[in-house]
Order: structure tokens, then C-alpha cells, then sequence
């Protein structure tokens, strides 16, 4: 077993060698797409940052003071609850101190001077509320009612926050998203023809194994193998070049003034690591297949 | 131990390459096939060793029918059997070794079985102290005899051979042949084809004549005609 397993090492390591250029095209191309795989990924979480505040069609934010009596916060919402035309009323949701704080944490993921700042006890707590009219102005003038309440902070409206951004980011997603599929059949099919290739240059070699009775799997697993690597190399570099890029990003967006909301666009480390497991997957998974089917149809075992 | 009954190969729409060929060949048996080129003898060898699969008719090697044998058995089967061809087949970037030990490791034999039977089958064939070398610095008649060290390193049943002589002049063919008949006389069955007139009429044994696909004789210590 040991000597089969050293065979298929040896073997692979000898023919990606003989076809280094390939290989290496073959790398550096699913490299690039699954930079682009991940990238999508984490600009989505990114910019997830900034709509989370705006999920579910909430269209207009009522931030109620810290320090709001019980009273004061019965009457915001009773006078929420009183403009049934206007309001989806059963959509009105509550976010109290905890909830707000922990949607806070989102927001401001890369600015740590406004996190050191904000605590449970300071932060406003939130009516999200989900016009029904499509109006602007009767919302806006809706909002400037609002703003006049006792214990009302402030109102934010969702046009004036995030409609570029959540278009900006819907488009950024599908050109990237069309881009990484395009490089990743390229990956698959310079994959494809390196195996191909290194079969064509071994086919002596095979005609051999077959008439001395090696089986189909010794002869594949070589060649397996050798996609497979290829793929996973191609992601490890893609992670190194992902975690490059986020790192200065982070730091990069740090420097940006508060309160332009670019400082949202920061992703926490569990999740690109997250990315950089599922690209090594991917990478893995599409050279092995990749090459599993080039050599079934090329060895013709 | 070889056994075809009413087998016909047909490559393509024209006329058959081998048509109705029924024969026996018992354990230990040496077999000639002569006939022109083009006669057939080389696909009786490949419906042997199942690289053909006969149209029609039934191939039995040690008493299993090999037409039916699933796919993944077939290894296993040619683990049984070893293969000479004119043109050597050797592989140019391994020494005579590591050439003959190929066909052991490939069908996952251990290191140390390796180092014991290698050198043993080279010394057999007459090319001890040439381990080292590579195919292209060795003679026809030497690289033959790599490729017989290789196809009996397995000590086979059987051994094929198509045409070993075919590129040897006659003098190192008839080494050649000793070597043939040497490892016949260990109990493996050869089934040699070839139209060498003088290697077929010097041994005297079995000769099947075929023409055009189809077999016209078949006697016991035969000569060529």
C-alpha cells in the first residue's frame, strides 16, 4: 500500500515537472478566479454591513433617545400605529438596546473609535418601519412629524442612506460573481488539457501498465492527482492574495472619516476564514473532477 | 489453457481479420502462428489478451470465458500473462532495471520482491551487469531481451509474442529463440506468431497457418511452407 501510495507521489511530482508551463497557467488561472470567488463573497459581506439596518424592506428608521420613559416610548409607538394607510403597521418591529447594539457592532465594524464609544447603555434603541406608500414626500413629511416627538433621537430614511449602495452592490455582485465563473471554466479546462497533455506524453508508458495488468486506478490516481494539486495550490494562493487584499482593506478603512459609512465595509476574520476553507474546497474539488474525467476519457482504461 | 472457439473479428465492414478460428492450445504448449502480413496472427494474439473482443465466439484462457469477464478482472488476467512485441516496447528514460521492474511495481509488488526477481530474470535472459543501462545504448537483440525479462519477470502462464524476431538478423533472432525456448520449457505456454521461415522451421513444433483471417493448417511439428 505504502508502495502505491509513494508510486502516485512520485509520479505526480514527476509529471507536473514535465509540463511545468502548463501546470503553471493551470495554477496562476484558478488562482485568479478563486480570488474573484472569494472577493465576491466578502464585498457581499461588506456591504451586507451596511444594509443589515435596512433588511426586509424597512424604508424609514425612528431611533428613540437612551434614556426614553416608558411612556414617552408607548406614545412613539402608538403614533406609529395610528397611520394604518401610510404604515404597514403588523411590519413594525421593535429593536431594543441589546438588539440595536449587537446591528451597531455591524455597522461600525471598522471603526473602532465609534465601537469604544457606544455601550448597551447609551446606544438608542430603534423602530424600523415599512412604509406602504412609495411616495417620497408623504415619507419624508411623515419623518418630520415623527422627529418632533418626545424621546425621538432621530429618523433616518432608507433612501437617503442606501439605495446607491444596494444598487452598487447588486451590480458589483453580478459582474463579479459572471467574471469568477468565466475564470473558473478557464481554470477547469487548462486543468483538463494539462492532464491531457501529460497523458499523451506518458502514453508508452500506459500502453505498458495496461498490457503488464496495472489496474485503471493505479494508472488514474496519478493524474487525479496531479489536477487536484493543481486546483489546491491555485486556492492556496488565492487565500494568500484574499487575505493580502482584506488585510489592507481593514487597515485602509480605518483612515476614512467616520460616519461616511465606508467604515462598515469590514468583514470579521471568522468569516474570511470561512471563504478562504470554501475556496480551498472549491479549488480542490473542480482540479480533481477536472482531471478525473479527462483521464477517463483520455486513458481509455 | 488457451482455447477460441468459432471466433470472428471484423475491423470495419470489410472482410474479417480473423474468420471462424477454433483451436486448443494445452498448458505448456509451444504455438506458432505464421501467415503473411495481414493474415491475422496479430489479432489472435490481442483477442488473447482481450486489447480485441471477438465479434463472434468465445476465448477461454485457464478455463475462464475472457469475453465475459467484467472490465475491472481484465488487470487481473494480464497479471497472468506476459507480451513481446517486434518493437521492443521499452520504456527510453528507464534503465534495463527500473524497465523490468516497472511491470512488477505497477502491479503493486513489494520493494524487496522487486530487488530479489529483477536481477534474476536478467541473469536468465543473459544481461546481467547491464542493469544501469538505457534501451538506446543497448542492441536489438539486447532490448529484446529486456522486453522478455519483462514480460517473464511475473513468471506468466502464458507469454505472447508477435513477431520477436522481426527486427533481429538471424543470428541474434536464434538467441532470441533458445530464450524462448527455455522459458517454454519452464511450463509457460508461448504462442509465438511470426513469418520468420528459418526460426519456425529450426524448432519443429505446433505451427498454425493462417490466410486471409482464416486458419488452413494446423500440425503438430510443423515448418513453414
Amino acid at each position: 500500500m505504502i508502495q502505491r501510495i509513494s508510486y502516485a507521489f512520485r509520479e505526480t511530482y514527476a509529471s507536473f515537472r514535465r509540463n511545468i508551463t502548463l501546470s503553471v497557467a493551470a495554477v496562476i488561472t484558478s488562482a485568479v478566479s478563486l480570488l474573484l470567488v472569494g472577493a465576491t463573497f466578502l464585498m457581499q459581506r461588506a456591504f451586507d454591513n451596511l444594509l443589515v439596518q435596512w433588511r426586509g424592506d424597512v424604508g424609514m428608521i425612528v431611533f428613540v433617545r437612551p434614556d426614553v420613559t416608558p411612556e414617552a416610548l408607548t406614545f412613539i409607538e402608538q403614533n406609529l400605529k395610528s397611520q394604518p394607510n401610510v404604515i404597514d403597521v403588523p411590519k413594525i418591529k421593535y429593536l431594543d438596546k441589546t438588539g440595536s447594539f449587537e446591528e451597531a457592532k455591524r455597522v461600525f465594524a471598522g471603526d473602532a473609535t465609534t465601537l469604544s464609544l457606544l455601550s448597551i447603555d447609551t446606544i438608542p434603541s430603534q423602530f424600523k418601519v415599512v412604509p406602504k406608500t412609495t411616495d417620497p414626500e408623504l415619507v419624508r413629511s411623515l419623518a418630520a412629524q415623527y422627529r418632533s416627538l418626545p424621546g425621538v433621537a432621530g429618523v433616518s430614511l432608507a433612501e437617503d442612506e442606501f439605495d446607491v449602495i444596494s444598487t452598487l452592490s447588486g451590480f458589483v455582485r453580478t459582474v463579479t460573481i459572471a467574471m469568477s465563473l468565466v475564470l473558473l471554466s478557464v481554470a477547469v479546462i487548462l486543468i483538463w488539457n494539462t492532464i491531457r497533455t501529460a497523458i499523451f506524453a506518458r502514453r508508452r508508458e500506459i500502453e505498458v501498465m495496461k498490457l503488464v495488468g496495472a489496474t485503471d486506478w493505479f494508472i488514474r490516481v496519478p493524474f487525479i492527482m496531479e489536477g487536484l494539486i493543481q486546483g489546491l495550490l491555485g486556492a492556496m494562493v488565492s487565500c494568500l492574495g484574499l487575505w493580502g487584499l482584506n488585510s489592507a482593506w481593514t487597515s485602509g478603512v480605518a483612515g476614512f472619516k467616520a460616519g461616511t459609512g465606508v467604515s462598515s465595509l469590514v468583514v470579521p476574520d471568522s468569516y474570511l476564514n470561512g471563504v478562504m476553507i470554501a475556496l480551498l474546497i472549491i479549488g480542490a474539488t473542480a482540479g480533481g473532477v477536472g482531471s478525473g474525467v479527462a483521464s477517463s476519457k483520455f486513458l481509455d482504461v | 489453457m488457451i482455447r477460441l472457439e468459432n471466433v470472428s473479428k471484423m475491423y470495419g465492414s470489410d472482410q474479417p481479420a480473423v474468420r471462424d478460428a477454433t483451436f486448443d492450445v494445452p498448458k505448456g504448449e509451444f504455438v506458432f502462428l505464421v501467415g503473411p502480413s495481414g493474415s491475422g496472427k496479430s489479432t489472435l494474439l490481442r483477442l488473447m489478451n482481450r486489447q480485441e473482443r471477438p465479434e463472434r465466439g468465445n476465448v477461454w484462457v485457464a478455463g475462464r470465458n475472457i469475453n465475459e469477464m467484467a472490465n475491472s478482472q481484465i488487470p487481473y488476467l494480464r497479471r497472468t500473462m506476459g507480451n513481446v512485441f517486434q518493437d521492443y516496447k521499452l520504456l527510453p528514460n528507464k534503465s534495463v532495471f527500473e524497465n523490468v521492474a516497472f511491470a512488477l511495481e505497477v502491479i503493486g509488488k513489494p520493494r524487496h520482491i522487486i530487488g530479489q526477481q529483477v536481477p534474476q530474470v536478467l541473469d536468465l535472459v543473459g544481461l546481467a551487469g547491464k542493469e544501469d543501462r538505457l534501451p538506446h545504448q543497448l542492441s536489438g537483440g539486447e532490448q529484446q531481451r529486456v522486453s522478455i525479462a519483462r514480460a517473464f519477470v511475473n513468471r506468466p502462464l502464458i507469454l505472447l509474442a508477435d513477431e520477436p524476431t522481426g527486427n533481429l538478423d538471424p543470428a541474434t533472432g536464434e538467441g532470441i529463440m533458445s530464450l524462448l525456448d527455455a522459458i517454454n520449457r519452464t511450463g509457460t505456454t508461448v504462442v509465438m506468431a511470426t513469418h520468420d521461415h528459418r526460426v519456425v522451421n529450426a524448432m519443429r513444433r505446433r505451427v498454425i497457418q493462417l490466410d486471409r483471417g482464416v486458419i488452413v493448417r494446423d500440425q503438430e511439428r510443423g515448418v513453414y511452407e
